[in-house]
């Protein structure tokens, strides 16, 4: 489904057509190892299917760059060894796809430096293609260059559905403004959680804090993308059961 | 054995078991025994275990520790007390623990007086709050007498050091037992109970509780199988004035706003005619509510002289309330459940209870409340605002005043609390497994334990269902050569902060300004979302945003709240209440099918439910009307089942089931799952207690689907039923917190990632991964069916349309009978989840497309 001018969702990424250019992000692996760290002993199950989703993904629009919106790996501190695995796989297997990769650098990829040396990707602040400005959304960059629209991930959106007692979660992309620009806020590329409900939940991103009721919700699930219009529609809803 | 204490020892008797010390104090203070001390003193003196049932203020506590005090002093006198901790003293309130500790020194002051004399015997409370110098003195001098609660008993049962006090304890004694049995609490408890027993060699168990049944099954729950326990019930005639009231004198035809402004109306009047009313709702937000409108409708009456007790309340909240209400500056105080138990409230002349108790022994329990000394009359009202709660009331007064109790239900067989449990255990020392599992299966909460349960659980704790080289992240227990014990050192450390059963997590704090003003349950968060305003403390707050499990709000509104009360809270009528109601219905029904006269059928009304007349009146006319109108009243001997329509014209089958909501949700469900399989789409369907209603918007056959349901298949079809359900789903999250799944503290420190985050089914499907019969997913289907729900009770109804002693009726009507009324129209809507969560997502999108298209 398309999302903007030129701009595709696909699952969980974006489709930029006229670049030829894949965005995905917040995979956050190792954050299994961080729950449990946590004390949540969950048997680890999300770096096989996160694998198969980015093949498909690559498979299905043979991009020539993927572009990766931040927070490639969960944890600021040290990375494991495990991590370390599943970091250079993940790479391993966007780069045997496409002619670059780009990263992103989230708020939680402090220490991606040396993973990015050993396999010569670009680590940047932000990148512009085509007319779109993507970056990670944790802070506020001063970008002297032209660009239309902002394409921003770090906020892992989702939005409740509520009927009667019942009430799911899903992951979904927004659209709105930010300064006059088109914003687009992409949802994480990570299976362990749903994302922050942020029908309730604290917004995080600078980007978010002025008129987010008035943003377009599409929720994306297993593949699947459902147009929910504006976001105060989801609100009003309640209304109407209760 | 376990057998009924039939005479009480003579004063003679006794006063020859005490020591001149103590016989002489007990004679100046009192005079002589109660009856409840004539039938337990020497009991525990001949160290025998005893269960002691009897009303509140009755003397139960002197009762138990008269003989202990006894046999210390006696020991101290000789010289001969020991640095050990004679007595374990244990009870499910904290606050309640500090008001013994008073009641124990004191009389031990007194009599040190009496001796000229210290006996240098120490008392003690340990529990969470106590400081680690106070327990560094208590491990250097043990008390003789400690009191603590259930979860710090299993902490110091796993403390290195500390347990060794614990091998030579004489007597323990568990308080307000009944308010234990019932819940994971007490399986936890019985647990703690059989290790204490493991490290001393024998000891002597007492039970306190208050009136409640079944006193056999309680009496084995206080001491474990295989060994005897007398039972002493004392029932003490107080002078009872008990009485069901109505705002209105017609029910059905005042509105709203007139039943409303009654309602406060009657209620001022209560407390304006009594010094100190206890006036109790059923739900946390009830009492907001309340207390709210009170002061809102007699603004010059109600200021600082009303409060809202609640456990939601923050802790300086409470006190401060609790304070005031013992100084006597409280004119009403309005509560939930959390002064149901027997901490010191002072002076309370009247008990109201707003809506019906759902149990004669709540009833009972909250009304004891009042008239706190022995010959005090105890005076309690109950105000009902429906005609069904005015029957279920009046029955509940009959069962109230001629004592027969309703039963409460002990969970069995749950398999967080074991693995928690084994944890601790496997800290104190190598166990054979099988023996680690004889012992277990002595406490009556695991007497049944199926032995692969025991081995599933003990595979999942050592990590068997992880791959080998993470497996020593996972394990909490090596186990190798049918013996197990404790692997890494962290695990300790693991249990001893983790410990316990209330799910921590279902607990929200909400936060005013960055100061925290109580708390909401985890469940009521999930409804909330940005700009709903709802009630705490009497107050309105505007909900802004959660973090992790805070929830941000700013101050209140001129706005009424958004969001209703959460319908979980909810009571659920007692099974043997609703058997009694069912069997009033039905003999009302017998008379009128003789073609009795009103006045003969009213006065009947009236001897049977101790009744006054204007209230027998009311109760007629509503069983005749629906007599009148359909010729069948539903009973505890037949289930009717009403085919009719709901106002905007849907077709709806109510099925008329008196058998409490906890059996009424299994009923329901698998009805609701039996249609929604061949429909494919969720089934839209209300419960109550007195039965439950589904609504279709296509024909179906809905009484062939409950034909298609017995007492065989029944618990496999609710256990697909609920696969997808809200509850299971959340009951799931607690028990992966219980059996350390999930924990609460870990390194040091208190878990960082908001548990929000981290969707329950998300949780689920992991554990589904491994295996659809994890230990910890059969336990949470196990408490959704038998604890929060009452499979077993549903099983035994549809045994009884079997074997025909209940019958079932079909009648159709064009409006809903008399008896359906209520349920069509106030019955907790739910859905049963056949569908998808996809197809609820199409749908739901079908639907806002559909609003939206509208709007333009």
């Amino acid at each position: 489904m398309k999302i903007a001018e030129g701009i595709e969702i696909v699952d969980l990424a974006l489709y930029l057509e006229k670049e030829k250019a894949l965005v995905m992000a917040d995979f956050h692996i190792g954050m299994e190892e961080s729950m449990i760290e946590d004390g949540i002993f969950i048997p680890k199950f999300q770096f096989p299917i996160l694998c198969k989703k980015v093949e498909n993904l690559l498979k299905k629009k043979r991009p020539k760059i993927v572009i990766i919106n931040g927070d490639l790996k969960h944890e600021f501190g040290t990375i494991s060894q495990q991590e370390w695995k599943e970091v250079l796989k993940i790479l391993e297997i966007i780069q045997n796809n496409v002619e670059k990769v780009l990263l992103v650098k989230g708020n939680h990829d402090t220490i991606l430096g040396p993973i990015a040396e050993k396999r010569n990707i670009e680590i940047v602040d932000y990148c512009l293609i085509g007319e779109n400005l993507i970056l990670h959304g944790h802070k506020e960059f001063k970008i002297k260059e032209n660009y239309k629209r902002l394409i921003i991930a770090h906020e892992h959106p989702a939005v409740s559905l509520r009927e009667g007692s019942k009430t799911e979660v899903f992951k979904c992309f927004l659209k709105g403004k930010y300064k006059g620009r088109e914003l687009i806020v992409m949802p994480s590329f990570n299976f362990v959680t749903v994302g922050s409900d942020i029908m309730k939940e604290e917004i995080l991103s600078p980007y978010l804090k002025k008129d987010l009721e008035d943003f377009y919700v599409y929720v994306v699930d297993q593949g699947k993308v459902y147009e929910f219009g504006k976001l105060k529609n989801l609100y009003y809803q309640k209304n109407l059961i209760m | 054995m376990i057998t009924y204490k039939k005479q009480p020892n003579t004063e003679e008797e006794i006063f020859r078991i005490l020591h001149p010390i103590v016989k002489e104090w007990f004679v100046k203070k009192f005079g002589g025994f109660c009856l409840t001390q004539l039938y337990g003193v020497m009991e525990i003196h001949s160290r025998n275990n005893v269960l002691i049932s009897a009303t509140t203020g009755s003397g139960k506590t002197l009762t138990a520790f008269l003989a202990i005090l006894n046999e210390l002093i006696d020991s101290s006198e000789k010289e001969i007390l020991e640095n050990k901790i004679y007595c374990v003293y244990v009870s499910p309130l904290k606050s309640l623990n500090n008001d013994i500790y008073f009641n124990l020194v004191k009389p031990l002051e007194e009599m040190e007086k009496i001796a000229g004399k210290k006996f240098g015997i120490r008392i003690a409370v340990r529990t969470g709050d106590t400081s680690q110098s106070e327990r560094a003195k208590m491990l250097k001098r043990a008390p003789h007498i400690l009191i603590t609660t259930p979860e710090t008993l299993a902490i110091i049962l796993s403390s290195i050091k500390f347990r060794e006090h614990l091998k030579n304890v004489e007597w323990c004694i568990i308080d307000e037992i009944h308010a234990l049995a019932d819940n994971k609490r007490g399986v936890h408890l019985s647990l703690s109970l059989e290790r204490l027993n493991h490290l001393s060699n024998y000891i002597t168990r007492i039970g306190l509780s208050a009136t409640c049944e079944p006193l056999e099954e309680i009496a084995k729950f206080l001491v474990g199988i295989g060994r005897s326990c007398k039972i002493v019930k004392v029932e003490i005639p107080k002078n009872m004035d008990f009485a069901v009231l109505t705002p209105v004198k017609n029910l059905v035809e005042t509105n709203f706003v007139l039943m409303h402004n009654s309602f406060y109306k009657l209620l001022d009047q209560l407390i304006q005619s009594h010094k100190t009313t206890l006036i109790f709702t059923n739900t946390r937000s009830a009492t907001e509510r309340v207390v709210h409108y009170l002061k809102e409708k007699f603004p010059k009456i109600y200021s600082e002289n009303i409060g809202a007790h609640h456990g939601s309340l923050s802790k300086e909240l409470r006190l401060n309330l609790e304070k005031r209400m013992r100084e006597g500056k409280l004119k009403a105080i309005v509560c939930s459940t959390s002064l149901e138990l027997g901490i010191d409230i002072g002076y309370i002349d009247l008990v109201v209870q707003l809506g019906s108790p759902k149990s004669v022994a709540r009833a009972v329990q909250r009304q004891g409340r009042a008239g706190h000394r022995l010959n005090d009359v105890i005076k309690g009202r109950i105000i009902v605002l429906d005609r069904d709660d005015l029957v279920e009331c009046a029955v509940l007064q009959k069962d109230a005043v001629e004592r027969k109790i309703d039963r409460i239900h002990i969970p069995q067989n749950c398999l967080d609390v074991l693995a928690q449990h084994i944890v601790g255990m496997a800290i104190d020392q190598v166990w054979e497994e099988k023996e680690l599992f004889n012992l277990i299966r002595k406490s009556y909460c695991y007497r049944n334990l199926d032995i692969e349960d025991f081995n599933n659980v003990l595979s999942y704790l050592a990590g068997e269902h992880i791959s080998l080289e993470d497996r020593h992240v996972y394990a909490k227990i090596w186990r190798k050569d049918g013996k197990i014990g404790r692997r890494g050192k962290l695990n300790r450390v693991i249990y001893m902060t983790n410990i316990g059963t209330i799910p921590d997590e279902t607990l929200v704090k909400v936060k005013l300004n960055g100061q925290t003003i109580g708390t909401i349950d985890e469940a009521f968060l999930e409804r909330l979302r940005r700009g709903d305003i709802f009630l705490l403390g009497g107050q309105t707050y505007k909900f802004l945003y959660s973090r992790g499990m805070v929830a941000h709000v700013s101050s209140s509104v001129d706005r009424p709240p958004t969001v209703p009360s959460w319908f979980s809270e909810m009571l659920p009528l007692n099974f043997d209440l609703a058997k009694d109601i069912g069997k009033f219905r039905r003999l009302v029904e017998e008379k009128l099918k003789l073609g009795k006269k009103k006045n003969e059928i009213v006065s009947f009304i009236k001897d049977y439910l101790h009744l006054k007349d204007s209230t027998a009146l009311a109760i007629y006319d509503y069983i005749n009307e629906q007599y009148s109108y359909c010729r069948e009243i539903p009973s505890d001997k037949k289930i009717v089942i009403e085919h009719t329509q709901d106002e905007n014209g849907e077709k709806v089958v109510v099925f008329h089931t008196l058998f409490g909501r906890r059996v009424n949700d299994c009923l329901s469900r698998a009805v609701a799952y039996a249609i929604g399989k061949t429909q494919h789409r969720d089934v839209e369907l209300g419960i109550n207690d007195n039965g439950f209603y589904i609504t279709l918007n296509k024909n179906v056959d809905v009484v062939k689907a409950f034909k298609l349901l017995n007492s065989e298949n029944l618990r496999k079809v609710m256990e697909l039923a609920i696969e997808k359900s809200e509850i299971l789903k959340r009951r799931f999250r607690h028990c992966a917190a219980r059996s350390f799944m999930i924990l609460r503290y870990y390194k040091g420190r208190k878990k960082r990632v908001g548990r929000q985050q981290l969707s329950s089914m998300l949780l689920l499907n992991a554990v589904k991964r491994i295996s659809d019969d994890f230990p910890i997913l059969k336990e949470a289907r196990r408490e959704v069916l038998e604890d929060v729900m009452d499979v077993e009770n549903a099983k035994n109804i549809l045994k009884g349309i079997e074997d025909g002693s209940i019958k079932v009726k079909e009648i159709f009507t064009k409006i809903p009978s008399p008896f359906a009324l209520n349920l069509v129209m106030q019955g907790r809507a739910d859905l049963m989840r056949i569908e998808e969560r996809t197809d609820f997502l199409k749908r739901m999108h079908n639907y806002i497309l559909a609003k939206i298209g509208l709007k333009k």
